[in-house]
């Protein structure tokens, strides 16, 4: 009950665990390089023993970057409604398309088969190795080191003048502000609490009532979000921000062995995750 | 006013934040406080020293995790209690008020909480009417302005009307007048001022300012670490300057003064911290 304010305490995104494993101490470029080849993997994956073994391999990352696996879980948990709907989805309406394999039931417009099966247990589990994932990424990379890689992994693209230091710069501000409003967001509930406002009492199926109890959380929030927005404008400015202009870096990163060797072992589990043929 | 049932009694609360985390922090340490009716107090500490923490215990946004809070006679530990009752009761004020204000209307905006209470439309008008008559807005006049064309020290004052239309019986305010050019600070004290003298309101306010301390507390209760440090009234404490340099505590000017006068070997009473006293005290050196 006491900490029914404190929202700041459940925000994992941008959420950094210094463990100084061999995971944190990788060169940002080649950890998201890694992270990204993986990710493509498990999208392409669609075999049930390649799924598992893509998440024993993320469970194996936790260890290895010495992050408390409770951490990924409580990752997961918010996306469990989301993962449920799509996973009835699928098995209500995708019949028809993922229709090989021995079907077990056709009633009207409802077929489900063994592939469709297949596809509905897959994208659940696929959804679990991606929240694991990105969550060994954030929590084992701190926000800068993750703009600096992403950054740098564009760069290529700057050639078909694809703006990739704004881009950079964009996400960064983003995430820079996500603690910032949440504690606004705290700030503005107790003050309007205060006045008599109650939140979450309605009954759920009120949609209309429960969205207006929002309203006075929401707009004042809108006015302070605008108000930043323009002091960091400003503050961009007094320091000689200018949009598109040639700027040096403050860090410099150089690759060691370990580094390749880090990509070597994400293609390696790629092609094993592949060429599983279950 | 009893002095056996205080508007307001902590009892050996203490609050720790992100319990059960890396990010774990004692907010407040074993504090005792006791308030009694139509008293106005000024609570000083420097930032991180838990006076947030304390204030949001009043109206029950922050329960108590040990010891207790009693808010004339209702137990803020209780589950049971209706926490809408506790913040009739209790007006909590924040920083910068003026954020949290989202009607089109200024009149709708300070109806929010009397409509939020239930209260039939002539009852919500009636209180919207004394409370922004109260706070120095024109009911007639200011009702139908559009808020965010009001400048900073009005909007503050809607802020605030907003609180008082739930007619409480305490006012907390936190840092009242941070940020207000200083005209508006002025009308804003005098406002407070008003509310508890003359509508007999208990008034507990946070302040970094001296002056406003000095002007309006009956009592002031110095935090630091989570701890209250020193309790008294404005005249012990500002009076004494071995505490007020132990703990920090910075002093209005005219205090500010008259220890100058001290050290330069006057005999001055250190006591006389209103401007009016220290003129005096001044005018009886110079006559001597």
């Amino acid at each position: 009950m006491s900490a029914e304010f404190e929202l700041t305490r459940n925000i994992t995104i941008g959420q950094y665990l210094p463990t100084g494993s061999v995971v944190h101490r990788l060169d940002p470029r080649f950890k998201l390089a890694a992270f990204v080849v993986m990710i493509l993997a498990i999208a392409i994956c669609n075999t049930y023993v390649g799924n598992l073994f893509a998440l024993a391999v993320c469970i194996w990352m936790f260890s290895v970057s010495k992050i408390p696996l409770h951490y990924g879980i409580s990752g997961i948990k918010p996306a469990v409604p989301f993962i449920i709907i799509l996973a009835i989805m699928q098995l209500l309406f995708y019949g028809e398309i993922a229709n090989g394999g021995t079907i077990y039931l056709k009633y009207g417009f409802i077929t489900i088969s063994s592939e469709s099966i297949r596809l509905v247990v897959v994208s659940a589990m696929r959804f679990v190795d991606v929240i694991f994932l990105s969550s060994v990424l954030t929590l084992s990379t701190s926000t800068t080191e993750l703009t600096h890689g992403m950054e740098r992994l564009l760069g290529p693209l700057e050639k078909v003048k694809f703006p990739v230091h704004a881009f950079a710069l964009i996400i960064t501000i983003a995430i820079r502000f996500v603690p910032t409003f949440a504690m606004e967001m705290e700030k503005m509930m107790k003050a309007q609490a205060s006045r008599g406002a109650d939140f979450g009492t309605g009954e759920w199926w009120r949609i209309v009532r429960r969205t207006k109890d929002m309203f006075p959380i929401i707009i004042p929030l809108f006015n302070v979000a605008l108000a930043r927005a323009e002091d960091l404008i400003l503050a961009m400015e007094a320091r000689c921000y200018v949009p598109g202009a040639s700027r040096t870096r403050f860090a410099h990163y150089k690759a060691s062995s370990k580094d390749y060797l880090a990509l070597l072992f994400s293609i390696v589990i790629s092609v094993i995750m592949l060429g599983i043929p279950f | 006013m009893t002095q056996n049932n205080p508007m307001v009694s902590v009892k050996n609360l203490s609050h720790v934040y992100m319990q059960g985390t890396p990010l774990q922090h004692r907010a407040l340490d074993e504090v005792n406080l006791e308030v009694a009716e139509g008293e106005c107090l000024a609570i000083i500490g420097h930032t991180g020293s838990g006076k947030s923490t304390l204030i949001q215990h009043f109206n029950g946004l922050i329960r108590p995790q040990s010891g207790s809070v009693i808010i004339n006679g209702l137990d803020v530990s209780q589950p049971k209690l209706d926490i809408r009752t506790l913040r009739r009761q209790v007006g909590l004020v924040f920083q910068n008020p003026e954020d949290q204000l989202f009607e089109k209307l200024v009149g709708d905006d300070v109806a929010y909480g009397p409509f939020k209470m239930g209260l039939p439309l002539e009852e919500v008008r009636r209180r919207v009417h004394w409370a922004m008559e109260l706070v120095g807005l024109s009911f007639q006049e200011m009702k139908d302005r559009p808020t965010f064309a009001l400048s900073g020290g009005q909007k503050r004052k809607v802020a605030l009307a907003g609180v008082l239309s739930l007619q409480p019986k305490v006012l907390v305010l936190d840092e009242p007048t941070a940020g207000l050019d200083p005209r508006s600070r002025k009308e804003l004290l005098e406002r407070i001022r008003t509310l508890n003298r003359e509508e007999k309101l208990t008034v507990i306010f946070v302040s970094h300012n001296m002056e406003e301390v000095a002007q309006l507390a009956d009592r002031v209760y110095v935090m630091a670490n989570g701890k209250a440090v020193l309790d008294g009234t404005p005249r012990q404490i500002f009076g004494n300057q071995e505490l007020l340099r132990e703990h920090h505590i910075g002093t209005p000017e005219s205090v500010h003064i008259l220890y100058r006068l001290r050290e330069e070997g006057y005999e001055i009473d250190p006591g006389a911290y209103l401007p009016e006293e220290t003129a005096l005290e001044i005018l009886k050196l110079i006559k001597r």
